[in-house]
């Protein structure tokens, strides 16, 4: 079995899994109008942490991902040369525009004396789910016993300028699977996990986590798959590659991005698994879109759901929004889930998929 | 010969890289998002938007407005007179 | 045990597949580099245009690798062959035109769709209708010892066969190396990290210079 715990989400929402969590339960958004965020001076609706020092929030953020989870696990885990760190992230460092990762990742690894030298996965919106399903083939493999998983990405002209190239930013904060919907919000965060073959490195009981898959739509670099393809397929084969059945999955963490193709993609990949009635929610409401962050920040927010006995209500959903219906949670929601489904869908025509369960 | 028309061919050719396509190969009516004419796709649309703005100083704030301005060379250059009148 | 069955160096000046130069840059054509090459190999593919360098890069040297190699595709099914690229600077290369285009006009669309390393994957899988598993990483530098442990998870998951690339491009200087793993081939191109590491080196011969400051 491989074991997942010592969740953390790091966002405007707060800085530790417990204020993200009660912020989440008062159905609070992290989403807020920023003065003069956008090209030509437009205000717009993102997800942004406070944050006074300026410069280098990258790496800091991810220092202090590392200095919270280690409280969370055994002491010899960070140092050991049995662990790797996997870091999540589709920008990296946007001060470093040269070269966006490496020194981050020097810096990191530095700071901590970390043995092995952390690797970056960068797919995209579905890096974070790639990081962890990563890990856990690394882990299953016995190339390593722990793995660290690391996902961050930080607001900077360059994302927010492209996203309004591309006319994606919603004109309010994000409403996924809405039928108002008019696109996304971006956001900046981190957010971390621990993989470990053993369930004693945790200072808390730790959840189960399942082979995850990635398929690609093999249809546009930038528009989704009007058929769903690519996340019907992840979804298929991780669903058979653990022998589960739809009607074992308690819960749907979708992507939810707010964008009018997007979420209907997803509606209609849901409706072809024959998943449509089982409870779903985007949390991009809550966060915005964090990009190479959020599957993780997801994943944290859905361990949160099975250990907390509730699922949280997709914020800025009111009114069906695509072709096919889904069971999205329009309140929260006391619930004991044990299995929940994860996904992601992304540029690059990315999906990628993955289960965690109670045990 | 209508020159904004002209001008046109040849500002699609550069804002959308069509490296193997001349002005010549674009008549006033090809259908440019129509695999028969010259197949553009939606990023290719969002280009013309920048096009527009880039060239002509004409802003389209809601992608949707593109989609009959852009349909030819035509539509485009009525489009352009109009704005500008 | 899994075999390199096909792969291509494509650098600042020549192009090779399997250890043979095929195109040499002509520094006085009026076309880029890499035009140059899929003129030269007349190519048909006008999305070709439309793509960042990154994506160009694995354009060329996968349909190369799949012409030194015709019977490859039709072996798999279409989810079969997975997708392993690494780089050192993600898509910094676009990244800075990206910022070059907004800091002096307007943010363009069709630039910022390649500001993500792993587009690249998405072209090949689009030109191929692969639908299989994809994964990019970056790295410090050519690691033969990362793709043969994510070549051994994904081969061991599901995946018949892997294309890898090394897939660094920085201002001029060019180092894709792309390569083709299979269960079955010839024992010499045994998946090792000795010969993964010749074979990747292979086309270094005027390189020297460039790895002096590649390794720090």
């Amino acid at each position: 079995m491989t074991y997942i715990g010592a969740e953390l989400i790091i966002s405007p929402l707060g800085k530790t899994t417990e204020e993200n969590c009660t912020a989440m339960i008062a159905n609070r958004s992290g989403i807020s109008l920023i003065a003069d965020a956008g090209f030509d001076h437009k205000s717009l609706f993102l997800s942004k942490i406070n944050d006074p020092d300026g410069q280098g929030k990258f790496t800091r953020l991810i220092i202090q991902a590392i200095e919270t989870i280690k409280n969370e696990i055994d002491d010899a885990v960070l140092l050991s040369a049995r662990t790797i760190f996997i870091i999540s992230s589709t920008k990296g460092d946007p001060e470093q525009i040269k070269d966006p990762f490496n020194a981050a990742v020097s810096a990191v690894q530095q700071k901590f004396s970390l043995a092995n030298r952390p690797i970056v996965i960068s797919n995209a919106c579905i890096s974070g789910i790639v990081a962890i399903n990563t890990a856990h083939h690394l882990i299953r493999a016995r190339l390593y016993d722990h793995a660290v998983v690391i996902g961050c990405d930080v607001l900077s002209d360059f994302v927010v300028y492209g996203f309004q190239s591309l006319f994606a930013m919603g004109d309010a904060p994000c409403r996924p699977f809405d039928a108002a919907r008019n696109g996304i919000s971006i956001g900046e965060g981190c957010g971390a996990v621990v993989v470990s073959a053993s369930e004693h490195i945790f200072r808390n009981p730790s959840l189960q986590l399942l082979a995850g898959t990635t398929a690609n739509d093999a249809n546009h670099i930038s528009g989704p798959s009007r058929t769903g393809e690519g996340l019907f397929r992840s979804v298929k084969k991780t669903m058979e590659k653990n022998g589960i059945t739809a009607d074992e999955l308690d819960f749907i963490s979708a992507h939810g991005t707010a964008t009018v193709f997007n979420d209907e993609m997803e509606s209609i990949a849901f409706d072809r698994l024959g998943m449509s009635n089982i409870p779903l929610n985007s949390l991009k409401g809550y966060f915005g879109h964090t990009l190479g962050a959020a599957g993780i920040i997801e994943t944290a927010a859905s361990m949160q759901m099975i250990r907390n006995g509730i699922l949280f209500k997709s914020l800025g959903f009111q009114e069906q929004g695509t072709s096919k219906a889904l069971n999205i949670v329009s309140g929260n929601t006391v619930a004991n889930p044990e299995t929940i489904l994860k996904t992601a869908s992304g540029f690059g025509g990315g999906n990628a998929s993955l289960i965690i369960r109670s045990i | 010969m209508d020159d904004l028309k002209e001008e046109l061919k040849r500002q699609l050719i550069e804002q959308l890289n069509l490296e193997e396509i001349t002005p010549a190969d674009i008549d006033d009516n090809t259908l440019l998002f129509s695999d028969k004419g010259l197949g553009l796709d939606s990023i290719d649309a969002l280009e013309l938007i920048v096009l527009l703005e880039k060239y002509h100083g004409i802003q389209v704030t809601k992608p949707e407005e593109g989609k009959e301005v852009f349909r030819s060379v035509n539509s485009m250059a009525e489009y352009i007179r109009k704005r500008q009148n | 045990m899994n075999f390199i069955t096909a792969y291509g160096h494509l650098q600042e000046n020549s192009c090779a597949v399997n250890g043979e130069t095929i195109c040499r840059r002509d520094k006085n054509s009026g076309d880029p580099w890499f035009r140059q090459i899929y003129k030269e190999q007349e190519f048909v593919y006008p999305k070709f245009h439309k793509m960042d360098v990154l994506s160009q890069a694995g354009f060329l040297t996968s349909e190369l690798i799949k012409r030194a190699n015709p019977q490859f595709a039709g072996k798999y099914k279409d989810d079969e062959i997975a997708m392993l690229f690494a780089n050192r600077s993600g898509s910094a290369e676009t990244d800075q035109k990206f910022v070059h285009a907004y800091q002096n006009g307007t943010p363009s669309p069709s630039l910022f769709v390649y500001t993500l390393p792993n587009i690249v994957m998405g072209e090949i899988a689009i030109l191929n209708k692969w639908y299989g598993e994809s994964l990019f990483a970056v790295l410090p530098a050519f690691d033969a010892e990362f793709y043969i442990n994510h070549c051994n998870l994904l081969l061991s998951a599901g995946s018949e066969a892997v294309l890898c690339s090394w897939h660094e491009i920085a201002g001029n200087q060019i180092d894709v190396f792309t390569f083709l793993i299979e269960k079955e081939g010839e024992s010499r191109f045994e998946l090792t990290t000795n010969t993964l590491s010749k074979i990747a080196f292979e086309g270094n011969f005027h390189k020297t210079e460039i790895n002096a400051n590649y390794y720090y």
